[in-house]
Order: structure tokens, then sequence, then C-alpha cells
């Protein structure tokens, strides 16, 4: 029974962890730009599929895969940025809500266009059996996600606190007027953050494909709803709170699957959403992007 | 020669209400000038569109000679209008010194630091205060940081946007002190105030606005004498 | 008519209530992106009512919008005082937990010797009303339409009515609609409650006309389309929706010239429109321009 619950937290983790990667990316753009960007998942997939493609037609080897994936998923995501955000800028949040769906609804019919199977392989980071630490087990992938999450919040404050690039940035969230009047190019700001987090995107679709060693076109719905709900759970707009709420995500998950099936997993992690969103109000729009 | 900002027949619209309807005036190289007029008369209208971030129907804004209407904010400080808005607009949770560097985002040179220390030597209270957030700061250190944020650009004008508003006369009093230095070392200013009083102690030359249009231009003599100017914006002020 | 172009049709008519639900949303100022959990309130309910208890098909579909305006009123209570992105998502939360829930249904009753009823992710077969009282396609889709006529003849007597007026300005100045006496919160209340029970309507009806429903059907991609349709279609009419319905299901998918391209038609359409008419094609303007040419 305690290793059920400790097995479990691992896989958790191991869940959360990719979790964790996708919502640092959806928060980027929501602590900058203040929109939600529903293609953000289908971005990845077509990065995911552009890799699958490129391992199908050449065999290439998994880590060159990775190049494609974060490429495609930045080429996907200039085109979500230039016909769903930039117009909108000044206009309504909902209204780029919306458009992000609408190039989503293209993203799934053009990868089933090109590649009609329903599922296709993705080659393994790694051949060979989880880690076993006695009676309990861990993929190293787990490992390699988990320290890319890290380590990317890590790269992103250093980037925010400590560069140019990074003093832009905060200026664009902290009065957006006032940076525009200080001489930044506020629309060049909005879309290199909107194609950083694309390529973050990108590195984290290629981790949870080549630990699934499988892509699908329920990828690019999966990865925005886990996405959303674990920069929710993490308050909205805070790095390092994506990074907690993704962890605390998959290991809810975990749990709720193992007690009491998939469907209840997926409907507490709706409730705790919803409760969030209706009851804690504050929680989520006190927590600037710091 | 031609003046340093030259406006002509500048319109600006919300939608179909037309806030500048066609505007034209000067602003001399090494001048103060000021521009007064009542609420809602287009004057922040004015200064937006010069600085970029409203964008005019028809009309021209030239800088020296060069024509400038269209360009995009960044472009516009980048060519050398720096502008200090209303209400002052500094970054409030960003450090004093950092609101600074984000003043400097389109210089490229070394000085940048140099010019941050020579603010601090001419704003004491911005360097004691360097590592604080700009939001914690009083009203009148807010404005002189807004102040010092624009000179960072290193700008050939300074567009100033009621910068008295809301703060004790004792720091407008300094604030004023503050646009003659700026003024002693070369920077042509031109300002939007609705203090008058201090205005006709620093400024060579006036403009009036009302619903949009300019109404009166001259110099704070002709200004004085202008018997409607003196009792809508003289006679009852406070000196 | 042939078959298909009755089954179209009757789509076209299905897919409108809930498009209409949504932009009754929108005129009070709130985009939900959960109507498809109305939708799909309305069509267990329905179902089970007729295809288990022998309910007629009439006082079922009364029972799916009491059922879906319950649902929508519920869900409305802790989440109308948020604003437009939190509501957005609040809502997808909502309507996912109930897709969910429509999951986890298993409840059957033995019929003729045969389980009928939801069956979790099985669905729900079986939903046999129109076909066994001897209604024919073509007389489902003139009772479909009949209703839409019906609702969107409410609509455009509600719109002349200060009721509307005041919907418009909720929509536009909730600030200025609360000054002037609009109890805000109440009012929204009944807003999302009728939505609700006008998208139950739409899914009791779609339930009879498929016979056969399960949990993915009433999954966020309905929901968004029926946002898109309003939004399309246009804000300055009940007709906007209508037309964004038939644009989408009319035009692209019963065409069929567009197979296989449909979704990225559409959602090119929506993205472009969605910045050069953000009020859709038949705006608040073009509608003041049409009744002064009709007039």
């Amino acid at each position: 029974m305690i290793f059920d619950l400790i097995q479990n937290t691992f896989d958790g983790l191991a869940m959360g962890a990719s979790y964790a990667l996708l919502a640092v990316g959806f928060t980027l753009v929501f602590g900058v730009l203040r929109r939600v960007n529903l293609s953000y998942g289908p971005a990845i997939m077509i990065g995911c599929y552009a890799a699958t493609w490129v391992s199908l037609s050449f065999h290439s080897n998994v880590f060159a895969l990775l190049g494609i994936t974060i490429l495609g998923s930045v080429l996907a995501g200039t085109y979500v940025e230039r016909l769903c955000f930039a117009p909108h800028r000044q206009g309504s949040a909902i209204a780029a809500m919306v458009a992000s769906f609408a190039l989503w609804m293209q993203f799934e019919e053009a990868v089933t266009l090109v590649m009609p199977k329903h599922l296709y392989d993705f080659p393994p980071m790694f051949d060979g059996d989880p880690l076993a630490f006695g009676p309990l087990s861990l993929r190293a992938e787990a490992l390699v996600m988990l320290s890319c999450a890290l380590a990317i919040c890590f790269a992103l404050h250093r980037m925010l606190y400590r560069s140019r690039f990074g003093l832009a940035v905060r200026a664009v969230i902290d009065a957006p007027l006032a940076a525009q009047l200080a001489g930044i190019n506020v629309p060049r700001v909005l879309l290199l953050v909107f194609l950083l987090a694309s390529g973050i995107g990108g590195l984290a679709g290629w981790l949870i494909a080549s630990t699934h060693t499988q892509v699908t076109p329920m990828l690019g719905m999966w990865s925005t709803l886990k996405g959303l709900l674990a920069m929710m759970i993490g308050g909205l707009g805070s790095l390092p709170g994506a990074v907690i709420g993704g962890l605390a995500l998959g290991v809810l998950e975990a749990h709720s699957q193992w007690f009491l099936g998939p469907q209840a997993r997926d409907l507490i992690a709706y409730l705790l959403m919803f409760v969030l969103l209706a009851w804690w109000p504050r929680w989520m729009t006190t927590q600037s992007a710091s | 020669m031609s003046a340093l900002l030259e406006i002509r027949q500048l319109v600006t619209a919300y939608g179909k209400i037309e806030a500048l309807k066609g505007v034209t005036l000067d602003v001399e190289q090494g001048s103060i000038t000021c521009l007064l007029g009542p609420n809602g008369a287009g004057k922040t209208t004015l200064m937006m569109t010069v600085a970029g971030i409203l964008r005019p129907k028809s009309g021209s804004i030239r800088l020296a000679g060069e024509e400038i209407t269209g360009r995009p904010p960044h472009a516009i400080v980048a060519g050398g209008i720096a502008l200090v808005p209303e209400n002052r607009l500094v970054f409030p949770n960003m450090s004093v010194l950092e609101n600074l560097q984000a003043g400097a985002y389109q210089r490229r040179d070394r000085e940048i630091e140099a010019d941050i220390g020579k603010l601090f030597e001419r704003f004491p209270r911005l360097k004691e205060r360097s590592g604080q957030n700009a939001g914690t700061l009083s009203g009148g250190e807010q404005q002189m940081l807004a102040v010092a944020r624009a000179l960072m650009s290193r700008p050939k004008l300074l567009l100033m946007d009621e910068p008295s508003l809301g703060l004790a006369p004792l720091v407008v009093e300094e604030i004023f002190r503050i646009i003659v230095q700026l003024h002693q070392d070369g920077v042509s200013i031109f300002l939007v105030e609705q203090n008058a009083h201090m205005a006709l102690k620093v400024a060579q030359h006036f403009y009036l606005m009302e619903q949009g249009k300019v109404t009166f231009s001259g110099t704070p003599g002709a200004l004085a004498e202008d018997e409607v100017i003196r009792r809508a914006y003289l006679g009852s002020a406070k000196a | 008519m042939d078959d298909y172009t009755v089954s179209v049709l009757t789509n076209i008519g299905l897919i409108s209530f809930i498009a209409l639900s949504a932009y009754l949303l929108i005129i009070a100022g709130e985009m939900s992106f959960g109507q498809q959990g109305f939708f799909g309130v309305g069509a267990y309910t329905a179902g089970v009512a007729t295809a288990m208890y022998g309910v007629p098909l009439p006082i079922a579909a009364v029972m799916a919008m009491g059922a879906g305006a319950a649902a929508a009123f519920l869900v409305g209570l802790p989440t109308l005082r948020l604003r437009g992105l939190y509501f957005a998502m609040a809502t997808l939360a909502a309507a996912e937990m109930l897709r969910i829930v429509f999951e986890l249904i298993h409840f059957q009753r033995e019929i003729d010797g045969e389980p009928i009823g939801p069956d979790g992710t099985q669905g729900f077969r079986g939903i046999r009303w129109v076909f066994e009282n001897g209604v024919e396609p073509e007389g489902f889709l003139a009772m479909v339409w009949g209703l839409l006529f019906a609702v969107v003849a409410l609509f455009l007597f509600m719109e002349r009515s200060k009721l509307g007026a005041t919907l418009r300005m909720l929509g536009e100045d909730p600030e200025l609609a609360r000054m002037l006496g609009v109890h805000v919160e109440r009012f929204k209340l009944g807003v999302a409650a009728a939505a609700g029970a006008l998208a139950a309507l739409g899914g009791a009806l779609y339930a009879h006309h498929n016979t056969y429903i399960e949990p993915r059907n009433f999954d966020i991609m309905l929901g968004v389309h029926s946002l898109a349709y309003a939004l399309i279609g246009g804000l300055g009419t009940a007709f906007g929706p209508l037309l964004g319905v038939l644009i989408d299901i009319g035009a692209l998918e019963g065409s069929r010239v567009f197979h296989g391209y449909r979704m990225i038609v559409f959602g090119g359409l929506v993205a472009v429109l969605l910045i050069f008419r953000p009020r859709g094609l038949l705006d608040e303007r073009v509608v003041h321009w049409l009744k002064r040419r009709l007039a």
C-alpha cells in the first residue's frame, strides 16, 4: 500500500514534469500578453508531426528530431501570433482566444490530411528498462523532463532579471504604454516572447513524444488543456508557480486515477480549475508575473 | 531656419470624433514652449500623437525638418523625442535604476552608465532610492523619475504633459527648477501645463488650445495682455 | 428533397439553437466556452425521458429546457462575476466536467428485451421516438425549423423591447446599466439560464435526430464552433448566428467542395473575420443599414 502511494507519487511527478514544461510556455504568453493561446498545444503537435515525418523519411537520430520539433513549433507559433495575437493587441482578449481556437482546427485538420494514420511511432530517448530504486521504478525520461523544466524556469528567470531583453519584457508587463514611451518596440517584444514560448513548447513536445514513443492528433488538445490547468493551479502568470502547478497536477492525477479511475482523474482536475477560478479569483489575479 | 518641431494641420480622431481638428504650431530649437488649454481641449491627444502612440488621420509632424508622422513610438524615441506622460507612468514594479535603464533601451552606446551617474547627481533623491521599486516612491519622486527616464534617451525635444498635476506646491517649484536647468543645458521643451503662473515664469512662447484647435499664439507678454485669457487662466489661479 | 439535403438542413437548424444560445450571452457581454455542456444536458435529459420512460418528445423537450436552465443557473452563480477570460475558462471547465459526468453515467433499463440508456463512453443509443411515432425526416425538419423560427421571432421581438435594450446595454456598459438601476447579477443569471435552456432545446432535438449520442459529441469543439458561428455571422441580429451556421455547415460541409479542407477553410475564415469584422458579417451597422433599406 505504502509502496503504491510512493510509486504513484513518482509516476505523478514524472507526468507532472511534462505538465510543468507545458505550463511554463503557457505562462510566459499569459504573463506578458494577458492572452490565452488555445493553439499552444496544436502548434506543438505540428512540431511533433514534422519531426515524426522526418523520422519516418530519413530515420534520423532522436536528438536531431529535437531541432525539427522546436523549429516546427516556432513556425506554427509565428503563424498563430501573426493571425491571432498581433491583430488583437489593443482589442479583446476573447477575440484572440477564439481566433487561436480557429487555428487549432486548421492545425488538426492539416496534420490528418498529411499524415492520416491515427497513431505514429516516435523514437524513444533511451532504450532499456526504467531505473529501479528497490521496489520502486522511475523512467529516466522523467528525470530528463524534470531537469529540463527546472533548468528552463531558472534560465527564464535569469533572462528576465539579468538581460536587456528581460528588462524590456518586464517593462511591457509592468506598464505597456510607458514601455512604448521609453522606446521599447513593444510589438517586437511580444512576438519574441511568443516565439520563445513556442520553442519551449517544442522542447516539451519532443520530450513528451519520445517518452510516450508515439504521436496522435490528440496531442494538441491534450497539451493545451494540461498546460492551461497546470498554469491555473500554479496561479496564472508565475513561472515557479507553473512548475509547481504542473507537478501538483501530475501527482493529483496519478493518485485520483489509482483510487478512482481515469474519468474521475479528469473530473477532479477540471473541478479544481473551476473552483480556483470561481472561488479564488484573487489567487488568480494577485500572482503577477514575477 | 525652420523650427525643431513643426506640426501642420494635424487631425487625430477617436472613431468619428475628432479630438484634434487641424493643429498647426512650432516649437523652436532651444526654447521652452508651453501649451495651455482647458480639460478636453486635446492637449494630451496632441502629445500622444507626436509621441507616436496615436496615429493622426491627416497632417504632418516634422522633427528638425524630417517627416516623422505615423512612425511607431520606439522610432520616435530613437529620432529624438521623449514624452514624460501625464500622471507620470513609471514602471511600478521595477527598481528606480531599472526604470532608468529601460529609458535608455534605444541606445547601444557605452555612456549609459555615465548618464545614469549624471542623472543621479541631478536627482540625488533618486540615487538614494535606486534599488527601491518605483511604485513605492512619492508622487514628486515619481515625476522626477519619469523626467529622468525620458532624459535617458538623450532627446532633442522633451515633451512634458502636465508635470505639476497633483503635486504639492513645493514639489511643483522643484519640478520647474529642473525644467529651467534642463533648458539651460540645451534641451528644447514642449510643455502642457494648467499652472499658467508657473509656466509664465519659464516659457518663451505660448499656445492656447481649445476644442481641438489652436486659438492663440504669442509671447508671455502678449498672453498676459490678452484680457480673455487672463481671466480664464491667470485670474483665479494662486501664484 | 433528397435525404442528404434534408439531413443537412436539419443539422443547420439543430446547431442554430446552440449558436443562438452563445449569441444571447455575447449580447449580454459574456463569452461562454461551455454552452455545449447544456446542449448535452438537454440531449441526455430528453433521451432518457422518451427512450426510457416513454415521455412524448414535446414534454421531454420542455423537461430538457428546464434541466438546461437549471444547469446553466448553477454554473452561472459562481462564474458570472468573473471577467472575460476567466469566465471563458471557467465555463470551459464546467462543460468538460459535464462531459465527463456523461462518461460516468451508466443508467439503463430493459425495454423490449434490450438495455436502453446512457452507457458511459459507449454512448446512448436507441433514442427512436421520432421513428416510432411515424415522423418522417421532412416532418422532423419542419418541426426543427418551426421551433427555430419561433425562437428567432422571440429574439426579434425581444430586441425591439426594453428588455433587448437593457441586454445590449449590459453587454456594452455594465456600470451604466447598474447606475440606471438594472440588477446586473440577477439579470445576467436570468440570461444565462435562458441561454442554457435554448442550448438544451437544441440538444434534445439533436438527440432525436441522431438517435444516438455519446459524451464526445459535447466536447469543446462544439462549444467554440457555436461561439464562432455567432461571431462570424454577426452580433447585430439573431439572424447572424444562423448565417454563421449556414456558412459552415451549409456552404462548407454541405457543398462537399471543401471535403477534407473544411476546418482549414472555416478556421481561416474565423480568424480573418475576427480581425476585419470583429462583430461579424451582420454587425449592428449592417443591420441598421438593412433596416433602413427595407423600411
